[in-house]
């Protein structure tokens, strides 16, 4: 089956078993290994990619559903090798560990500012509960989001 | 003392750029032209004589070969061994025809693709003649079933210091307690991977995220049979282990598959085979006496370990013993006995996990502490600084001496900033007919490296370029803890060199210098980290030398700062590079050092971890509202890096308190072998953990540093319990206090 879509700003069109989970598009057709795979039931979050705006676990997800559909991965981020906010804020507050789950959690905070600029703090822990982490203990996930609210906040 | 420029800073992590953008190449990322997929087939019965027929499988387009025990080198081996020294009962192969736990391996699909090893793996067939299964440690005692050759009873070895009988006699209270601690999943969110291939030199590498690449060399050449300088192990990008991926697991085989068919061969796992197929942190049964008198003093304890060993011998006898022996080291008590004994069942291997042992130990014994306490009407914490060691204490069982013990000053810091007297006074009241509230507090300890129980030493190559850039070659393995940020940060300070002119190596065994005993034992910081600091000083005084000769200077008159060295008495800079330069042009001679760096010492870390806990008497569910921990730390390198130790250890030790256990039923069926039947602490269940560190110089350690990543697993779940317990009035002493747990107290006592 044909496939067109939007990924990472760029127009993809591929003949492709429509069954492919959107994981495994990304990764083996298109080589954008950055988001990972932890769990393949949709529990650890470590595929999330964004959907249409929407955080989503690639692992649960085939290519056929998301056919002309605008997905953004963990490499789209970095706009003319300027990095989101959110992955300088990741990398100063020292939220990065073993980073497996870093693209999926990235993502997910990408996905909850895109449609809510200043979270609370309950719902920054809310947009990550599906991204697991062993190494942080989330804390410092926590508080690198909470930087870019408050940055957002005393700029106003 | 002389400010610091680099240690003691919270720099950021330089391989954190790449990990926040996706770039960073983990082993299941790679490709190689012409490479090859395997994945193991695992049991799906706990006690099994297997067959297999393949035909059918070998069929499916693209399969290279289908490995079954009958296909590969019958060499018995133990994955716990780290270096040829450690003469260990050897009972694993890379292949079995008899399974003995669910996720044994029985056979390797080899094949051109992923989907094309799937196909042929549902397409084998497989006849269990099935025995019966020993699960659990009560099973294993009896010895009806035995699952090795005479009996279930895979090791057994006490410790005596004193005299616990005597002890007893003088005592006012004797306080007994028994409890469980569950086999918890690493869940490293990185499953098992590993790639093996031969390079142009022809070296079979294993590329891998491991934790002793050493280890990985042994075991590869002892299975197949090859020298050991023809094996590469090439440590990997590591996305998490916690001590999972410690032994090789899934290295022997894929090396075999690898050199068997000449290509490069890339095994995976999915989860289900990382927690059914791996290994576990040990399940253990504890029970403790321990006799104390009416002023408080402890006079003597026993402690009997039952540890479940799983399957195959691995770790049982290192594990049994690292719990042991870490009970001399947290209080000061004169008559100590521990009684360890280890046995097998038809459950997957113990292996090492974050703690080793400690987190087992002092799950017990820190319960039965507050009982003690409870007992003597005696705050928790007061009855432990009466008992907790001092600065200076030996090991009465003759270990190495403890060093610069702060944990009554991590306890007394504690106190204040949670406000612990006044919560632990009142925060019953806040308690009603729903939910019930409690402060809870625990005690632990951890070492640093192997020095006193195994060779612990690391050679370093460093050497300074003329561009002022260093490298360092050593053999360690950043797990995820930024432990080559740590590093250089010691070796920027030493050399005093701008860090990001400074490079070290991870392990290669083809390249990097000898290291005795890997990245485990909490030993890298502590012993690399000296290595390190102790290559840079003699660096630094070749290139003053050098300086000195070069230029007819005074060493008193030589002053350096960020790459540059003059004379103070002169106008003139030099980079070291240009001192480099013309050392090797006049002296003809480089500018690098080569040393074997001995642990000095092996002095304990420590920790007190401070909760408030909200139970719901409905529901047996937990909220941990608050917390802290306070950490005996010699000396932060990096406080950021330390923090993400600490929080983390606390979302591991909180989930072993609470939720984390691999649930395993009377057949051995695995029931909790995916993420949604396990669960770890997410983001909305985990309190903000508030730190607080001791920074009070372990004389050995670099810069004055010690351990702490394996420390902060240790004593969040018995301080979590303790909390629960004096919110409750219970005296849960089952490891994770489940809601099933927690409702089963409440009813028994009718609350």
């Amino acid at each position: 089956m044909i496939i067109k879509l939007m990924v990472n700003d760029k127009m993809v069109e591929r003949d492709v078993d429509p069954t492919k989970r959107l994981l495994d598009f990304l990764r083996e057709d298109l080589n954008l290994t950055g988001t990972k795979e932890g769990c393949s039931e949709g529990e650890c979050g470590a595929c999330t990619v964004i959907v249409n705006d929407k955080a989503v676990a690639s692992c649960c997800v085939l290519v056929g559903q998301v056919n002309g559909d605008n997905i953004l991965t963990i490499e789209g981020l970095e706009k003319n090798g300027e990095l989101d906010i959110i992955q300088k804020a990741f990398i100063e507050k020292g939220a990065i560990q073993c980073g497996f789950c870093t693209p999926g959690m990235i993502m997910s905070c990408k996905a909850l500012l895109m449609k809510n600029p200043k979270p609370t703090v309950d719902e920054i822990k809310r947009s990550i509960e599906g991204n697991l982490c062993r190494c942080t203990g989330y804390t410092k996930i926590i508080e690198a989001v909470q930087q870019i609210v408050e940055e957002r906040c005393n700029n106003e | 003392m002389k400010e610091l420029k680099y240690v003691g800073k919270s720099l950021v992590r330089e391989d954190s750029y790449d990990k926040a953008t996706g770039k960073t190449i983990y082993v299941g990322d790679m490709k190689r032209t012409d490479m090859l997929y395997a994945k193991l087939v695992l049991s799906e019965k706990a006690h099994a004589d297997i067959e297999i027929d393949r035909s059918e499988a070998m069929l499916v387009e693209g399969i290279e070969a289908i490995y079954t025990h009958e296909d590969v080198p019958k060499v018995f081996y133990n994955s716990a061994e780290w270096y040829p020294g450690i003469k260990g009962i050897r009972d694993e192969l890379i292949l079995n025809n008899r399974a003995r736990f669910v996720g044994d391996r029985i056979a390797l699909v080899v094949g051109s693709s992923k989907e094309t090893v799937e196909k042929a793996i549902s397409k084998l067939k497989i006849i269990y003649k099935e025995l019966k299964p020993v699960i659990g440690l009560k099973q294993a005692r009896k010895d009806e079933v035995i699952i090795k050759e005479n009996t279930n009873l895979a090791f057994s070895k006490s410790i005596n210091v004193g005299n616990y009988e005597e002890a007893l006699k003088k005592a006012d209270y004797v306080i007994k307690d028994i409890g469980t601690t569950p086999k918890v999943h690493h869940a490293a969110i990185e499953p098992h991977v590993c790639l093996a291939e031969f390079d142009y030199q022809g070296n079979l590498v294993i590329c891998t995220p491991c934790q002793v690449a050493t280890q990985v060399q042994m075991h590869v050449a002892n299975v197949l049979n090859i020298p050991l300088n023809k094996v590469r192990t090439v440590k990997a990008v590591m996305g998490g282990s916690f001590g999972g991926k410690s032994q090789p697991i899934l290295e022997p085989i894929v090396a075999f598959a690898a050199w068997k068919l000449n290509r490069a061969v890339l095994l995976y796992m999915d989860r289900t085979d990382v927690i059914t197929g791996t290994v576990s942190r040990n399940a253990t049964e504890i029970a403790v006496e321990t006799a104390v008198n009416k002023e408080g003093k402890i006079l003597g304890r026993k402690v009997e370990v039952r540890v479940d060993g799983g399957a195959y011998n691995t770790n049982a006898s290192n594990v049994t013993m690292a719990l042991g022996k870490k009970l001399y080291r947290l209080y000061d008590i004169p008559n100590q006995t521990f009684e360890g004994k280890a046995y097998y069942t038809n459950t997957l291997p113990g292996g090492t996990c974050r703690g080793y042992g400690s987190p087992q130990g002092h799950a017990v014994t820190e319960v039965n502490i507050d009982n003690i306490a409870k007992k003597l009407n005696m705050d928790p914490c007061e009855f432990r600084l009466l008992n907790l060691v001092d600065e200076g204490a030996k090991d009465l069982t003759g270990a190495p001496e403890i060093g610069n013990a702060k944990i009554k000053e991590c306890v007394k810091v504690g106190m204040e900033a949670f406000n612990w007297k006044e919560k632990r006074d009142t925060i019953k009241n806040k308690s009603a007919d729903r939910y019930a509230y409690g402060v809870g507090m625990a005690c632990g300890t951890h070492g640093n490296g192997y020095k006193g129980a195994y060779p612990d030493f690391t050679n370093v190559d460093m050497r300074i370029y003329a561009d002022e850039g260093a490298i360092v070659k050593i053999g360690v393995h950043d797990l995820g803890c930024g432990t080559i940020t740590t590093l250089k940060q010691i070796a920027a300070e030493t050399l005093d060199i701008n860090m990001e002119k400074i490079r070290i190596t991870e392990a290669d065994t083809f390249v990097t210098p000898y290291d005795s005993a890997g990245t485990q034992a909490s030993r890298v910081t502590y012993v690399c980290g000296g290595a390190i600091k102790e290559a840079g000083k003699k660096l630094k005084a070749k290139l003053i030398n050098a300086f000195c000769k070069l230029k007819n200077v005074p060493i008193e008159n030589v002053e350096t700062a960020n790459g540059y060295i003059y004379d103070k008495n002169s106008t003139e800079e030099h980079t070291y590079g240009d001192i480099v330069t013309e050392y090797e042009k006049h002296f003809s001679e480089s500018m690098s050092i080569s040393l074997e760096y001995k642990s000095p010492a092996n002095p304990a870390s420590f920790a007190a971890f401070f909760a408030e806990v909200k139970v719901d008497k409905y529901t047996g569910l937990v909220d941990v509202i608050d917390c802290l921990a306070v950490h005996d730390i010699g000396r932060a390198i990096n406080p950021m890096l330390v923090e993400g130790q600490i929080q983390g250890g606390a979302q591991f030790g909180l989930g072993m308190a609470l939720y984390e256990q691999m649930k395993i039923n009377k057949n051995g069926d695995v029931k909790s072998n995916s993420f949604s039947k396990y669960h770890i602490i997410n983001s909305t269940s985990m309190p903000k953990v508030k730190i607080i560190l001791i920074e009070d110089n372990e004389p050995y350690g670099p810069y004055g540093a010690k351990s702490v990543g394996e420390m902060a697993t240790v004593a969040p779940a018995p301080a979590i319990i303790n909390a629960i317990n004096f919110a409750l009035d219970t005296n849960i002493t089952t490891f994770p206090a489940t809601p099933e747990v927690i409702v089963n107290e409440i009813l028994k006592k009718g609350i």
